[in-house]
């Protein structure tokens, strides 16, 4: 196994009484898919803003490597780039940022996106505007790569190319970090699946082994069981939505 | 401060200006305004002072509406976009972007005003008579290099009052806060100081600092220093009278454009030392 990347030690943080982490601690290795999930309003943004260093933690340390290009490339939930630039200006201007020459066209080829690289990025759709996130993340070589939600919203086979793309960036000596509701995506992909609730890593292994353990078949009844009454107090997700009546 | 990352961003907001129809109707307005005064005043006898004195206000007031135009949305859209994220994993500094974001804002500002008002003087000094290009004696007189002062000293006005708007941008956390700052900082530059002073000057404590007061405020320090080395050089007659502090004027331009931007650069993000 590879020596872990990227990791958090005692690490705690929240915003006034709501708990995000809690003394939380986890060491993920390179070249590994990893998905965070876990419950609406768990923190899994934040914990992944905390995990690329765009908020600092409260208590506890984290631990990236020490490069001297970029570290970690982050991309965030429903990213919109500058209106006005094609695809293959906005690699460009990414690529001017980093020390080494960037080939704009390899990235796009990479990603599937050569076929777009001279359209405006306002013309783009949801899904090529998260496989542009992926290319512009893959600038500078980064041994971290940190995406937020990268599928939500997203058709199934635009979500499966965005899934595929980002195993295949982890299968070298990267590691790639998402988070995501789609769970039937995460236990097909995903080399391992952290779950997030009440300021703590509750469940973490392979998706096989999350199943064996818990005994169950499909990776969405392991995290109905696992957040069952943690963090969704107020929510009655058994409702009924006919009105509430007797 | 590295070169490369504020060319880079630089480059960014000089093509995103240029890409954008709205903003090139702006400073194509301005310019209408500017060469149209300078259109109505072609062929007086007043000569560039007396195109100076039209312009002097309409600069004052416009140029902090085309800095708005120019920079309120400059890094507000930057954090809406989620770009902002993005950029801070490239290792860009604080003050790096900041500059970048200012260069790439204030310089296609500078240039639009400037041009906007050397089109205005060669208007003006179409169909004139060879005599009535002087009005004074002094030792500058009403020379186009006279008027070129004016011009360049209007430019600098302009990166003021773009630093400002950008640090408004800076501070916003919303799209409505950015555009309330960007209002903001265009009336605090244009005519909040001004009536600050007016209401200090009622108290009677200023006494012989109004040179010198008059040069802490954005709008008052231009309108100072363009009274001081662009009118009063070129007028025959002396006032006697000191309007402004030119080098106090001077200072506080170049000392609020410096200020903004360390705001800016303060408020942009907060840095992450783990």
């Amino acid at each position: 196994m590879s020596p872990p990347v990227l990791g958090f030690e005692d690490a705690a943080f929240s915003f006034g009484d709501v708990t995000i982490l809690d003394d939380a601690s986890v060491a993920l290795e390179s070249g590994t898919f990893v998905a965070l999930v876990g419950p609406n309003g768990s923190g899994k943004t934040t914990a992944l803003e905390l995990f690329a260093g765009l908020r600092p933690l409260d208590a506890g340390t984290v631990t990236r490597p020490a490069t001297d290009g970029r570290t970690v490339a982050y991309l965030p939930q429903s990213p919109r780039f500058r209106p006005g630039f094609t695809v293959r200006e906005v690699v460009q201007f990414y690529g001017s940022l980093v020390a080494e020459a960037v080939d704009a066209d390899a990235i796009l080829a990479r990603v599937g996106l050569s076929a777009a690289a001279d359209r405006r990025v306002d013309e783009l759709s949801g899904g090529m505007a998260r496989l542009l996130g992926l290319a512009q993340a893959l600038i500078g070589d980064p041994p971290i790569v940190v995406l937020d939600e990268p599928t939500s919203g997203l058709d199934p086979d635009i979500a499966d190319h965005i899934f595929e793309t980002a195993a295949t960036m982890a299968a070298g000596d990267r590691l790639v970090l998402t988070t995501s509701h789609d769970l039937e995506a995460v236990s097909r992909y995903a080399d391992r699946v952290l779950l997030i609730a009440n300021g703590e890593f509750v469940l973490d292994g392979s998706p096989a082994a999350l199943l064996e353990q818990a005994g169950e078949e499909r990776l969405r009844d392991v995290f109905s069981a696992a957040v069952a009454g943690t963090g969704r107090d107020a929510v009655d997700v058994d409702a009924s939505a006919d009105g509430g009546g007797e | 401060m590295r070169v490369r990352p504020v060319v880079a961003v630089a480059n960014r907001e000089v093509r995103t200006l240029l890409r954008n129809r709205a903003l090139s109707a702006v400073a194509g307005l301005f310019a209408v305004v500017v060469i149209g005064l300078g259109g109505a005043s072609m062929g007086s006898p007043g000569g560039y002072v007396s195109l100076t004195y039209d312009l002097l206000l309409p600069v004052e007031l416009l140029v902090p509406v085309l800095a708005f135009a120019v920079a309120f949305q400059s890094i507000r859209g930057d954090d809406e976009r989620g770009t902002l994220s993005i950029l801070r994993t490239y290792s860009v500094s604080r003050p790096e972007y900041v500059l970048g974001v200012f260069v790439g804002r204030a310089l296609p500002a500078f240039v639009a005003v400037v041009a906007a008002l050397a089109a205005a003087g060669v208007v003006a000094s179409l169909g004139a008579p060879e005599t009535s290009s002087f009005l004074a004696t002094h030792s500058a007189g009403d020379t186009p290099l006279v008027y070129a002062r004016f011009v360049l000293l209007a430019g600098w006005y302009t990166l003021a009052t773009v630093a400002f708007v950008l640090a408004g941008s800076a501070f916003a956390r919303t799209d409505r806060e950015a555009l309330a700052a960007g209002i903001g900082a265009v009336v605090v530059v244009a005519f909040v100081a001004d009536l600050a002073l007016v209401a200090l000057l009622t108290t009677g404590f200023v006494g012989d600092l109004i040179g010198v007061l008059v040069g802490l405020a954005p709008a008052s320090a231009f309108r100072g220093l363009v009274l001081e080395l662009v009118i009063r050089p070129a007028i025959a007659t002396d006032p006697g009278v000191a309007t402004a502090h030119p080098l106090v004027s001077a200072l506080a331009l170049a000392g609020w454009t410096v200020i903004a931007l360390a705001a800016a650069a303060a408020a942009v993000w907060r840095p992450v030392e783990q």
